[in-house]
């Protein structure tokens, strides 16, 4: 049934293979194959659409595949029924709680869920996630930031070893992201082993070790952020002058590995390796034109992310 | 709202479907049977009188001294005598020192039976009484026989009693219509009844027989009967003698006025 | 955010069993947990209270008795009669829908509020949640239906009398044996209340609405009363769940006859154990895609 204690290695986390979930003749998860080892920061990075949703939504039960299996610690939904759970917290999609109930008693009764008066734990809990003083007051008056931080609290409960966090940022407010944000890595940082999914790249940067990219259900790329990062093209820079014309000039002339390209919301964009781009913004310098801005337009791993994923126009990515 | 009709109207297509094969393999008889209303009626019938006999001091009243006996009658001769419907007619019949029977020997009671095996009746007030009674203390009290509920066992003895009544028939006409030709026509009205009303009437306006006529009524049937003897200039009346071979008619002679003849 | 205690390190093998293993119980204090904080549920329960004995008041203070249901005509002057009236006005469709308004919410409000996602990703099986809400479903129903002929029994003793009562083949029943038949007729309704609260929770699984859950159960059982009335399919009679409402008849007949009663407890049975199977195949195979 499970791992024999005197192997060494111990078992991952997460085991997840040739994974298949069609709706109809839409393919949501195509033969994903990911594993997660005990202790791991793991992100799942995608679009709107590419399949993480559905995949965590499968690893909880939630939704039955096709085709395919997902260990959790070792077992299969079809060999533990919901002991596959044992260990394992988190929530898909933004937590829902019932609104009639006040934040303790949502605690209290997922606590009997659980199968233990975890009493004791919910005032620790609500420390954590920051909810104490609110706790009482019914679940319908609580704002987005505070129902996301209840359903951590809901997950901490369970002592998990497996953290899951399906975009935990989504829909906050700058200061509830950073919030959020600096709990995952406090958690994260503990010992835990947490698979966090997102569509901010940034997000996933600061704290994963590895990442699977999806796109349309399918595995775009599977590796350590170091990989990732040593495939991420160059960024384009924003570059603002008081003399354009002189500079994509300079660039033409001097500078093949400078693309210099005027910027539709005015300024210039200049793409190119980072030694070049330095001689170059030096030699501008030398030649009397003032520089006024010089910011990267994304972070090289977004680029390499909306590269992978088919992101499509500026549009598109705004919105992701 | 949408989802709501969907679901109705499909829930209703499973049960529609369903019944259909239920009924397609049982062939939708009924537990209301004759049988089973002319065994429950009378029975609950004898203890309401006997009640009442008490509210009314009558001595020597009890249900079984009563020996009541229903024959009853779904909607008339051609109906089959099963199913729910306010169309039964139960004749009863019972003794009571105190009432006397009518002559045909029973009283008609109207029932109104529902598929679940539960029927109201009311009886007929020229026997049981009306709606209130005065008790023997001089109170107004609800009759409890003048109309009353029961429900039989719909998986009861449906074996037939072989109670039957002879019909009743009852001369309808109150004022004689000679034709052009002076003839005149008798409406009889034969009542609810085993065998129907079968027999002659004889006509005679004073001593000019105006002739017999032969009747075949059916139960809870009328018709119409038409003398062949014209009705003299003088007459101003007709005699009308019923003489029964099946059924109970008139026991006396009707007579009937004739209108004076135009001048 | 401040800082506490965090889960433990993570161990390097799975523990050979879990610590704690919830059972039915614990689900069964989950829902009636989100039962009894629901005005919903207090409402019902104290409305089944204080309804009937409003209900016998009005009728008391009637000039012409309601004739046309059983034991109407007494009711202004026999408290037992009056309690069996009542009784049959409460199975037309009060009966149905004090249960669908519990049951038929069962599972829809999960998919209402979304939290199918938060009680499946917890440590109870779908099949324990399952039987937990139809457990609580039923109890409700029960509870209710008590109240419910409590109330009206004691309201009719009370208000019109306890004389002896005129049974349904013209016996005359004395006030003790009276009470007992009035109660067990009361107590009878438990078989199809049960078929309907199955009934209401298979919609509830269904439909994922709760106006659906709640509504449907009604409507079917109002249909089902209509077709049962019909003469020449009257063979459809033992499989209609509104048929078993009429099964006390017999207990107030003289001979009492007990054939309907056991069609109940098979029609009753068979609706129950039909639309729980239905309802329970159709959650264990759903896909939670909402929420």
């Amino acid at each position: 049934m499970d791992t024999d204690p005197t192997v060494d290695s111990p078992v991952d986390a997460v085991d997840a293979v040739d994974v298949t979930k069609r709706y109809g003749d839409l393919v949501a998860v195509d033969h994903l194959s990911m594993r997660v080892a005990q202790g791991e920061i793991y992100g799942i990075l995608g679009p709107n659409g590419a399949g993480k949703t559905t995949f965590l939504r499968m690893l909880f039960g939630l939704i039955r595949p096709d085709s395919g299996s997902i260990r959790l610690f070792g077992r299969t939904w079809a060999e533990a029924g919901v002991d596959v759970l044992d260990g394992v917290a988190g929530f898909v999609e933004s937590p829902r709680f019932y609104p009639y109930l006040t934040g303790l008693q949502n605690l209290e009764a997922l606590a009997l869920l659980d199968g233990d008066d975890q009493r004791a734990r919910i005032a620790e809990v609500l420390d954590i996630v920051d909810l104490t003083g609110r706790e009482r007051d019914r679940v319908a008056g609580y704002s987005y930031g505070m129902r996301q931080r209840l359903g951590v609290a809901a997950s901490l409960l369970r002592e998990p070893r497996l953290l899951v966090l399906d975009e935990p940022a989504n829909g906050l407010d700058p200061g509830g992201i950073r919030d959020m944000r600096a709990l995952v890595k406090r958690l994260a940082g503990s010992g835990l082993t947490v698979l966090l999914s997102s569509h901010h790249m940034d997000e996933v940067e600061e704290i994963c070790d590895n990442v699977t990219i999806m796109k349309r259900g399918a595995v775009a790329f599977h590796g350590t952020l170091t990989d990732l990062r040593a495939m991420a093209p160059d960024p384009g820079h924003r570059l603002g002058t008081t003399d354009d014309a002189h500079a994509r000039r300079i660039a033409r002339e001097a500078y093949p590995g400078v693309v210099v390209e005027p910027d539709p919301d005015g300024g210039l964009v200049a793409t190119g390796s980072p030694a070049r781009l330095s001689a170059y913004v030096a030699d501008l310098v030398r030649a009397g034109i003032g520089l006024r801005e010089f910011t990267p337009t994304e972070t090289p791993l977004e680029a390499l992310f909306f590269m992978l994923t088919d992101a499509g126009t500026t549009a598109e990515r705004d919105v992701a | 709202m949408r989802r709501f009709v969907i679901t109705v109207v499909a829930a209703l297509a499973v049960v529609v479907a369903v019944s259909g094969a239920v009924l397609a393999g049982t062939g939708g008889g009924s537990s209301v049977t004759r049988a089973r209303l002319e065994r429950s009626l009378p029975t609950e019938f004898a203890r309401l009188y006997a009640d009442q006999a008490g509210l009314l001091g009558h001595r020597g009243v009890t249900p079984a001294s009563l020996q009541a006996r229903a024959m009853c009658d779904k909607g008339g001769a051609v109906e089959p005598d099963v199913g729910p419907g306010s169309n039964w007619i139960c004749l009863v019949s019972w003794t009571d020192p105190n009432v006397p029977m009518p002559p045909e020997g029973y009283g008609k009671f109207e029932v109104d039976v529902h598929s679940n095996g539960c029927f109201t009746a009311g009886g007929p007030s020229k026997l049981v009484g009306f709606q209130t009674i005065t008790d023997r203390r001089g109170r107004e009290v609800t009759n409890p026989v003048y109309e009353f509920d029961g429900c039989f066992d719909p998986n009861g003895d449906n074996t037939p009693t072989g109670n039957e009544f002879p019909s009743v028939l009852n001369v309808t006409t109150t004022a004689l219509l000679p034709d052009a030709e002076r003839k005149v026509s008798l409406q009889l009205s034969c009542g609810t009844g085993s065998a129907g009303c079968q027999g002659t009437v004889s006509a005679a306006a004073g001593d000019t027989p105006l002739g017999t006529v032969p009747f075949d009524v059916s139960e809870e049937l009328t018709t119409s009967l038409h003398f062949p003897t014209p009705v003299p200039q003088r007459a101003q009346s007709v005699t009308f003698t019923v003489t029964t071979t099946v059924g109970v008619g008139p026991t006396s002679p009707v007579t009937l006025p004739v209108p004076p003849a135009r001048p | 955010m401040t800082t506490g205690t965090l889960p433990a390190e993570a161990g390097t093998t799975v523990p050979a069993v879990a610590a704690r293993r919830p059972g039915l119980l614990a689900a069964l204090r989950f829902e009636t947990l989100k039962l009894r904080a629901q005005l919903r549920a207090k409402c019902l329960l104290i409305g089944a209270i204080l309804v009937p004995i409003a209900v016998v008041v009005v009728v008391h203070s009637q000039p012409r008795p309601p004739k046309d249901t059983l034991f109407g005509r007494f009711a202004t002057e026999n408290g037992f009669a009056m309690a069996l009236l009542v009784l049959g006005f409460a199975t037309q469709w009060v009966l149905p829908l004090l249960t669908a308004i519990v049951a038929g919410d069962m599972f829809a409000s999960e998919d209402q509020h979304g939290t199918w996602k938060t009680v499946l990703t917890r440590s109870t099986s779908r099949s324990t949640m399952f039987w937990a809400k139809t457990a609580v479903a039923i109890a409700f129903a029960l509870v209710a239906l008590t109240l419910l002929a409590a109330s009206t029994i004691a309201s009719s003793w009370l208000i019109v009398g306890h004389q002896p009562l005129t049974g349904l083949s013209g016996q005359t029943i004395a006030a003790r044996s009276a009470l007992e038949l009035v109660s067990a007729s009361w107590a009878v309704m438990a078989l199809p209340i049960v078929g309907f609260t199955c009934l209401a929770l298979l919609f509830s699984v269904w439909s994922r609405s709760a106006a659906v859950g709640i509504a449907a159960p009604v409507v079917l059982g109002l249909v089902m009363q209509l077709v049962g009335a019909l003469g020449g399919i009257e063979t459809l009679r033992p499989f209609l769940l509104s048929t078993p409402f009429e099964a006390w008849h017999g207990l107030l007949a003289a001979p009492r006859f007990t054939g309907p009663l056991l069609d109940a407890v098979v029609t009753s049975a068979g609706w129950s154990v039909v639309c729980l199977t239905a309802a329970f195949l159709i959650l264990r195979r759903r896909d939670i895609t909402g929420g």
